[in-house]
């Protein structure tokens, strides 16, 4: 039992799904910034390593300013919802080894019905703080949840499917049987579907839609300032990691490798790590490389080019298996 | 259900106050409304209280980036006054300086552009290449945004050997790296799908709501200050006006990238065939000027800058007036803002449109607009205007 | 043609170039290549001036003060006004005055700012 506590606060629970997560996010500023011929963090900690700490304790320090126009209790109750929603679904990550602090067998499912719960989450977000950026933003957040839900589901549905498993234990146990990781073959397909959706999940570029600075200032978090904004950013932090976590634990295998005896549980975290980091990269790469779509366009895209490939990979993997 | 949104007067996609207030239904826009006078600064007032020489360095702070354009009108206009001519190298220096600030804007232009529709990379590649612009004009004129370098009568200063082959080869990557963002631009469907067919201007329209420079070619008109009226010797050499026929916010990217290459090959040109001899007329610094009038047109970044000036005699301008390209732009936005038909417009598309402008709007803020508030909305004739003006003054002294 | 995700080549390639960012408070003095004739600060020498106030009177940004000392009216030049045209500069008959290539002219007490 205290063994369980102890794994679900320090490791791989919540202070270490944390410390990553806030990692994460600097690697993800730095490549983009080396994308793009910059230099990105640099000037908190060796190579800026400790500046997502910094800003999100700036943060937290800021006056808490509530606006007289908002809803007092949804302004303040879905600050607190984002984190915690993606700090749950975190905790189904294989991390070290091949099951998560929690899981049982339909673990993938929850963590699906977590992600869209943050969208509804962001839209309780923008339309409690009764702005009209915000509800724009809002209603943009909840319309692109239109467009990417789907295939996002069922690109990890597929590769539950392939593995005959509902549960993330499941697939990455059946990977490492196999010796061969979900992605070779046709689940790429998914994999590449599973990377697209993720950023719209995420609202970055191309599908930076609900933010769009330049177009609705930043969307639906345009009133959140302070503490609660620091709620807001960490919520976006730990969803890069969650996603990427989750791209690695489905279709590149999870902690499972080549392992020296003894010396597992090291070796589990470091190839979950790894391997979580290649499918950030991939993440930040795509969104150095394109312009923001439009919402109409962003909508008419995942349906014309998502949807179909997903359907009949799902159709393919079912007759395969 | 609609409801009004309003971009800016603070917005981050511009850097300057200018409200937009949007009439929208859910994503569409149906009304517009314009408000540039949020940031006047009385430049054209303190004109009239400074001697020439003075006034140079005021009138090229009206806007930094095109502050090469705003000299050169305003040395054109003194010249006029005293009916001298700069010599013909002074010329041809003035063009030099005058296309690489011209490049100078259409990158750091390009560059934002590409940052409203949300594509960062090209947007820091843009503003990395412009780097090399400005060192150029630093090279050249001895500082990297406000040249200071034309004065009444030439240039401040001549252009050196090595100096020359420097910018021979900034020329020739900023050419090279404009050939593959044009590739980029071409062949990436994002910023197609964000550009073109949003944001129609038609030419007729774009006639009719006064539009100007690059804005006004890529409505596919023909008009460039530079070769209806050449001003600094732009009859001796060679260029093409871009015009593009699509009409819409992707073709005014188009334009400028293109305009780029024309600026380029200027520049060549003109160092090719510069001619020997002096570069500044010897006029003092304090001088008076026969009263008249004068007016002088530029054909700045932004398109056509007009200075206008009244001499009564004396060391310092009577009245200086400027009709700067973005106020001339700006009339054809709200035509672009709202919808009609089957033409249709989204909150989306609004940094598009406003940014295929290239708004400037400090310098634009400069006239007078009507007091809605107490219902009172005054029509005069030029007559009237200067009637008033005249009592005015006379009231003051 | 369309290809999504052109610049792709560029920005691998940027991953592996020297950054562009020159840092500040500059660190890398020999990434600014500042060219001759850059306008920078001020620079005044007093045993050249004649005391002929042209620099005075020309000045745009009213950044010159004529000072009476023991060889007559001398120019002090306030920096924290300077707008770096050196028409002053320009139109000294004895060279003076000249612009040094000093750009960073920050300082903590408003006298460190004042050549005179």
């Amino acid at each position: 039992m205290i063994e369980m506590i102890l794994a679900t606060i320090f490791f791989p629970g919540v202070i270490f799904v944390l410390a990553v997560s806030l990692f994460y996010e600097w690697i993800d500023r730095k490549l983009y910034a080396r994308f793009q011929n910059r230099i990105g963090p640099h000037l908190t900690g060796p190579f800026g390593l400790f500046q997502p700490i910094a800003d999100l304790i700036k943060l937290l320090s800021k006056e808490d300013i509530v606006p007289m126009a908002a809803d007092r209790l949804l302004f303040t109750l879905t600050p607190m919802l984002a984190p915690a929603l993606m700090l749950f679904a975190c905790m189904f990550l294989p991390i070290a080894g091949p099951s998560g602090v929690l899981s049982f067998e339909g673990d993938l499912i929850v963590v699906i019905a977590l992600l869209s719960l943050y969208t509804i989450t962001v839209y309780l977000a923008g339309e409690g703080s009764n702005n009209r950026f915000a509800s724009i933003g809002a209603v943009r957040a909840s319309l692109q949840l239109i467009g990417y839900e789907i295939p996002l589901t069922l690109s990890l549905l597929s590769a539950a499917v392939a593995a005959g498993s509902l549960s993330i234990r499941g697939i990455v146990e059946v990977q490492a049987e196999k010796g061969l990781w979900l992605i070779a073959g046709i689940q790429l397909i998914g994999f590449m579907i599973f990377v697209i959706a993720s950023q719209a999940e995420m609202e970055k570029i191309p599908f930076d839609i609900p933010e769009a600075e330049q177009e609705i200032v930043s969307g639906w978090e345009v009133e959140y300032g302070g503490r609660r904004l620091a709620l807001f950013r960490l919520s976006k932090d730990l969803e890069l990691f969650l996603l990427s976590g989750l791209g690695a634990a489905i279709f590149l295998g999870g902690p499972l490798g080549p392992v020296i005896p003894g010396l597992e549980p090291i070796l589990y975290v470091i190839y979950f790590l790894l391997k979580s980091i290649i499918v950030l990269a991939i993440f930040t790469l795509i969104r150095a490389l394109f312009a923001r779509l439009r919402i109409d366009q962003m909508v008419s895209f995942s349906w014309r080019y998502l949807m179909p490939p997903a359907m009949i990979l799902m159709i393919l993997t079912e007759v395969i298996v | 259900m609609s409801f009004e949104i309003p971009i800016g007067p603070q917005h981050p996609i511009h850097v300057e106050p200018l409200m937009l207030r949007l009439t929208v239904e859910g994503e569409l826009i149906v009304d517009v409304d314009v408000d540039v006078s949020y940031i006047h600064k009385g430049i054209e007032k303190a004109l009239e209280t400074r001697p020439y020489i003075q006034g140079l360095y005021l009138v090229e702070r009206i806007c930094g980036i095109c502050n090469a354009a705003h000299s050169l009108c305003y040395c054109l206009n003194i010249e006029q006054l005293l009916g001298k001519e700069a010599p013909p190298r002074a010329k041809y220096l003035r063009i030099i300086v005058e296309e690489l600030s011209r490049i100078h804007s259409h990158l750091l232009w390009l560059g934002h552009y590409f940052h409203t529709l949300g594509f960062e990379t090209l947007f820091m590649y843009f503003w990395r290449d412009r780097e090399r612009v400005m060192d150029m004009l630093e090279l050249i004129t001895g500082n990297r945004v406000i040249t200071s370098y034309n004065t009444i009568g030439g240039v401040r200063r001549d252009l050196a050997p090595e100096a020359e082959q420097n910018l021979r080869r900034a020329l020739d990557y900023i050419e090279e790296r404009m050939r593959y963002y044009e590739k980029v631009i071409d062949s990436e469907p994002t910023i197609l799908a964000r550009t073109q067919g949003v944001g129609i201007l038609k030419p007729e329209d774009a006639v009719k709501m006064g539009a100007v420079g690059p804005h006004l070619r890529a409505s596919r008109i023909k008009h460039d200050i530079r070769l209806d009226d050449p001003y600094s010797g732009h009859d001796e050499v060679p260029f093409n006006v871009v015009t593009w026929d699509t009409c819409d916010c992707y073709a005014r990217i188009k334009v400028r990238v293109r305009e780029v290459y024309e600026c380029v090959n200027m520049i060549r040109y003109a160092l090719d065939h510069i001619p020997s001899g002096d570069y500044r007329l010897k006029i003092p610094s304090f001088f008076k000027t026969p009263p008249g009038e004068s007016l002088a047109r530029v054909e700045a970044p932004r398109g056509e800058l007009v200075h206008y000036s009244i001499s009564d005699g004396g060391e310092k301008p009577y009245r200086y007036r400027v009709r700067t390209p973005t106020l001339a732009n700006l009339l054809s936005v709200t035509e672009m803002l709202r919808s009609r038909g089957d033409y249709e417009v989204y909150i989306a598309d609004v940094p598009a449109i406003l940014g295929g402008i290239d708004p400037c709007i400090c310098c634009s803020a400069r006239i007078v607009i009507t007091d809605e508030a107490r219902r009172r909305r005054m029509t005069m004739t030029l007559d009237d205007i200067i009637r008033l003006s005249r009592e005015r003054r006379v009231e003051k002294r | 043609m369309r290809i999504p995700g052109r610049l792709l080549a560029e920005a691998l390639r940027s991953l592996f170039r020297r950054r562009a960012t020159i840092l500040y408070p500059y660190r890398e003095l020999d990434k600014i290549h500042l060219p001759e004739g850059f306008r920078g600060r001020i620079e005044f020498d007093r045993a050249k001036c004649i005391g002929c106030q042209l620099c005075f009177r020309v000045c745009p940004a009213r950044a010159i003060e004529m000072i009476e000392d023991e060889k007559g009216k001398r120019p002090i030049f306030y920096i924290y006004k300077c707008i770096y045209c050196a028409q002053c500069a320009e139109v000294c008959p004895t060279k003076a005055i000249s612009m040094s290539k000093t750009f960073e002219n920050i300082a903590l007490r408003k006298e460190d700012l004042v050549v005179r």
